[in-house]
C-alpha cells in the first residue's frame, strides 16, 4: 500500500517537473530559431526577451501617429521620427523625454516638417531627417538648429523633371550623406558635405527570370512596348558603421543579395560565406497566408561585425554575424507583448534591441537573455580575434542549447589556433564546416606522418618486397598460374 | 566453379570477348549476377556510411539500407525489363537471362572503385577530392561503357543501333514508371470509390 502511495506521489511529482521546465520557455509569444546545415529552422531558446513599451502616453507628449523612423545614438539618445505628427521626440538613455523637436528657424522663418521619413544622427550629434513630402534632407544641430538642407540635386544623370523624394538617410564620418529615394532605381544617392549630388552608390543588378525572358522573346513589339520595365528594386533602408561603410536593404524577391555592405567606392563587399544567403528566411510557404521570401525594411550595425534586418513580411528579426552567418531569428505578428503589428525600425541601444511599431504606435525594448548576451559576447570576442576568450563562452551557449552550429565552429578555430588539430576535427565535424575541417585534418594528417614517417616507410618498403616475391615465386613455378584466363 | 567467378573481372578488360563468350560459351551465371547486384548494394550503403566527412554530402539522418537496396534492385530489374521489352521488338538476339546477366556483369568497376574509394576518401583533404569525384565518376563511366558493349553484343546489335537502342530503353523505363503511377492511381481510385460507396450505405 505504502509503496502505492509513494509511486502516486512520485507520478504527481514528475508531472510537476515537467510542467515546470518549458514555463519559462513559455514567456515568449514567438519562437526563436536559426537555420542548420541541412537548412532546417532548428529552435533555439529565446535571445531576447520583450521588457517594456514605450508610446506617446507614456512620455507625455500625446499618441504617436504613424511613427516612420527612430534612432538610438551612441550614447543611448533616443530620436524618434513621429511622421504623421511631423516631429521628433528626443528621450535619453532611460526613456525620459528631454526634447520635442517640432520645427527649426530656417533663415528667420519658422519651418516644419512634412511626414518625414527617416532620421539619423551622426556621432558628433547632428540630426539628418528625410523630409519625404517637403522633397528635401534637413540637416539640424545638436540644439535643433539648421545646419544645412539639401534639395533639388542638380546633375547631368538626373532627368529634367526628376523629383527628390527622401525616404531614409544616413550620413558617414565625413559628412557625406546617403539618401534612398523613392522612384530612384539607380541605387542609393550620395551627397557631399555641402549637399552636392555625387552620384549613385550600390546599385542593384536586374535579372530577369527565364519565363520573363522567353515572354520577351515571344512578344511583338507593340507588346513589348506595354511591358512592365525590369528595373531593379529601390532600397529600403540605410545604416553606416564605424568605418563609414553602407549597410543598406533591398526588398527584392528572388533575389540573395538583399543586404548589402557598401564601401566608399559604391561596391557590396558583404560577406555570404553561411550555407545559405543572408536574406532572413530561407524556408517559408510559397502561398497562403505569411508566405513569400522576407521583406527587409530596416537594418541596424550592431558592431563587431553584426547587423539585424527587419522583416517586415513576416514581422521577424534577423541577427548576423560579420561572415554572414545567422545567429537567431525571432518574432511574428500579433497583440501580445513581443509580437508586431506592422515593425519599421529595429535600433540598438547598449545591449537591447529596440524596435519600432507603426501599426501599435509604440516602441517596444527588448532585453538580451543569458543565451542571446553569451551568442553576442561570443561573436564580439571571436571577431576581434579573441577566439581563446570565446571558447568559454561558446562552451556556455552549447549547455544552453546544444544544436547551435556557430559555437562548435567558434570552439573548432580556437583549437586550431591552439594546434590541437585532432579535437578542431570533431568540432568542426559537429559544426559542418567542410572548409575548416579540411584545414584540421591537412594539419593532422601531417602531424602523424611526420610521427610514424619511420614505420610508414617501413611498411611501404616490406610491401613492395613481398610482392616482388610473390612475382618471382609466380615465375618459377609457372605451372600454377597455367589455363587461368580462356 | 572457380572461372564462374573470375570471368566478371575477365570482362572488366575484354568486353567484347567476354560478352561474346557470355553469350555464345555460356560462361555467364546468373548466382554471380545477383552477388554482383548485392554486393553493389553493400557498397552504395557503405559510401553513404563510411566515406569521408569532406565528400559524404549524405544527410545522416536520413540513411536506409533497405532505401538503398530498393533503389538499387529495382532500377535494375526495371532496366533488365525496359531493355528486354525494346530489344524483342527490335530484333536483339539476347534473351532475357543474358540481358540480367549482362547488366549486373557491367555493374563490377562501380563496386571495384567505390568500395576502396570510400576507404580512401577518408584520408583526403579538400584539395584533394578532385581525385574523389574524378575516380567515382571514371567508375561511372565504365559502367556504361560496359553496359554499351555489352547491349551490342548480347544482341548483335551495329554501334548505333546499340547507342539508339539504349536511349529507348532510358524512354522505355519512363514509360514504365508512368503506367506503373497510373494504374496504382486508378487501383487507388477504385478502392476509394468502393469504400465510399460501402460508407454511403452504412450511414444510411
Amino acid at each position: 500500500m505504502r509503496t502505492k502511495k509513494s509511486l502516486v506521489l512520485a507520478a504527481i511529482m514528475s508531472l510537476l517537473v515537467l510542467t515546470a521546465a518549458p514555463a519559462a520557455q513559455a514567456a515568449t509569444p514567438y519562437e526563436a530559431y536559426t537555420y542548420n546545415y541541412y537548412a532546417d529552422a532548428v529552435a533555439l531558446p529565446a535571445p531576447f526577451l520583450p521588457e517594456r513599451i514605450v508610446n506617446g502616453a507614456s512620455l507625455g507628449v500625446g499618441d504617436f501617429k504613424l511613427p516612420n523612423d527612430l534612432y538610438i545614438a551612441k550614447d543611448g539618445t533616443v530620436y524618434i521620427l513621429d511622421g504623421g505628427n511631423n516631429r521628433i521626440i528626443v528621450t535619453d538613455a532611460n526613456w525620459n523625454l528631454v526634447r520635442i523637436i517640432e520645427g527649426f528657424d530656417n533663415n528667420g522663418t519658422r519651418d516644419a516638417f512634412g511626414n518625414p521619413n527617416g532620421i539619423f544622427v551622426s556621432d558628433n550629434g547632428k540630426i539628418y531627417i528625410a523630409d519625404t513630402d517637403r522633397r528635401r534632407v534637413v540637416v539640424l544641430d545638436g540644439d535643433g538648429s539648421l545646419v544645412k538642407i539639401v534639395e533639388n540635386p542638380q546633375s547631368e544623370v538626373l532627368p529634367d523633371n526628376f523629383e527628390f523624394v527622401p525616404l531614409k538617410v544616413t550620413a558617414d564620418p565625413a559628412e557625406r550623406i546617403f539618401v534612398v529615394a523613392r522612384g530612384v532605381y539607380e541605387g542609393i544617392m550620395q551627397f557631399n558635405d555641402t549637399g552636392e549630388f555625387l552620384g549613385y552608390v550600390g546599385t542593384i543588378k536586374v535579372q530577369p527570370s527565364l519565363a520573363d525572358r522567353i515572354w520577351r522573346w515571344l512578344a511583338t513589339d507593340e507588346q513589348k512596348s506595354q511591358m512592365v520595365l525590369f528595373i531593379p528594386t529601390e532600397f529600403s533602408s540605410v545604416d553606416i558603421d564605424h568605418k563609414g561603410f553602407v549597410y543598406a536593404t533591398n526588398i527584392d524577391t528572388g533575389s540573395s543579395e538583399t543586404i548589402k555592405r557598401i564601401n566608399p567606392l559604391g561596391q557590396d563587399v558583404i560577406k555570404r560565406f553561411g550555407h545559405y544567403p543572408n536574406v532572413g528566411d530561407i524556408r517559408y510557404r510559397t502561398v497562403g497566408s505569411d508566405s513569400g521570401p522576407s521583406k527587409l525594411t530596416d537594418i541596424k550595425y550592431i558592431g563587431d561585425g553584426m547587423y539585424v534586418v527587419l522583416d517586415s513580411n513576416r514581422a521577424r528579426i534577423f541577427a548576423y554575424n560579420d561572415e554572414g552567418e545567422l545567429l537567431y531569428a525571432f518574432g511574428g505578428r500579433g497583440t501580445q507583448l513581443g509580437l508586431f503589428n506592422t515593425p519599421v525600425a529595429v535600433e540598438w541601444q547598449n545591449g537591447k534591441l529596440v524596435v519600432l511599431d507603426r501599426g501599435k504606435n509604440n516602441i517596444v525594448i527588448f532585453k538580451p537573455t543569458r543565451f542571446g548576451r553569451l551568442v553576442h559576447e561570443a561573436t564580439s570576442l571571436q571577431y576581434n580575434g579573441n577566439t581563446s576568450e570565446a571558447v568559454v563562452l561558446w562552451k556556455e551557449v552549447l549547455r544552453l542549447n546544444a544544436n547551435y552550429d556557430l559555437a562548435y565552429l567558434g570552439i573548432g578555430k580556437s583549437l586550431l589556433m591552439e594546434k590541437k588539430n585532432k579535437e578542431a576535427m570533431e568540432y568542426f565535424k559537429l559544426g559542418m564546416s567542410r572548409k575548416y575541417y579540411s584545414l584540421a585534418f591537412k594539419r593532422y594528417r601531417r602531424e602523424v606522418m611526420q610521427e610514424h614517417f619511420g614505420a610508414f616507410m617501413t611498411t611501404v618498403v616490406v610491401l613492395i618486397a613481398a610482392f616482388a616475391a610473390f612475382r618471382i615465386a609466380r615465375r618459377v613455378r609457372p605451372g600454377r598460374s597455367a589455363g587461368h584466363e580462356a | 566453379m572457380r572461372h564462374e567467378w573470375k570471368f566478371p573481372f575477365h570482362i572488366l578488360f575484354h568486353p567484347f570477348d567476354g560478352f561474346w563468350d557470355l553469350k555464345y560459351e555460356n560462361r555467364g551465371r546468373m548466382r554471380v549476377a545477383m552477388v554482383i547486384l548485392l554486393l553493389l548494394v553493400v557498397a552504395t550503403s557503405l559510401m553513404k556510411q563510411f566515406s569521408g566527412f569532406l565528400v559524404n554530402y549524405y544527410d545522416p539522418r536520413y540513411l536506409n539500407t533497405l532505401d538503398d537496396l530498393m533503389f538499387t534492385v529495382l532500377p535494375f530489374f526495371l532496366f533488365c525489363v525496359a531493355n528486354w521489352s525494346v530489344t524483342t521488338l527490335m530484333e536483339g538476339e539476347g534473351k532475357f537471362r543474358e540481358i540480367v546477366i549482362a547488366t549486373a556483369y557491367a555493374l563490377l568497376p562501380m563496386i571495384l572503385i567505390n568500395i576502396p574509394l570510400t576507404f580512401i576518401s577518408r584520408f583526403l583533404t579538400n584539395e584533394e577530392t578532385a581525385f574523389y569525384w574524378m575516380l567515382n565518376s571514371f567508375g561511372a563511366l565504365w559502367f556504361l561503357w560496359l553496359l554499351f558493349v555489352g547491349n551490342m553484343t548480347i544482341h548483335q546489335y551495329t554501334v548505333t543501333k546499340a547507342v539508339v537502342t539504349l536511349l529507348l530503353t532510358v524512354a522505355a523505363m519512363g514509360i514504365i514508371v508512368f503506367l506503373g503511377a497510373l494504374a496504382l492511381v486508378i487501383c487507388m481510385d477504385m478502392y476509394w470509390f468502393v469504400y465510399d460507396i460501402y460508407r454511403e450505405l452504412i450511414f444510411r
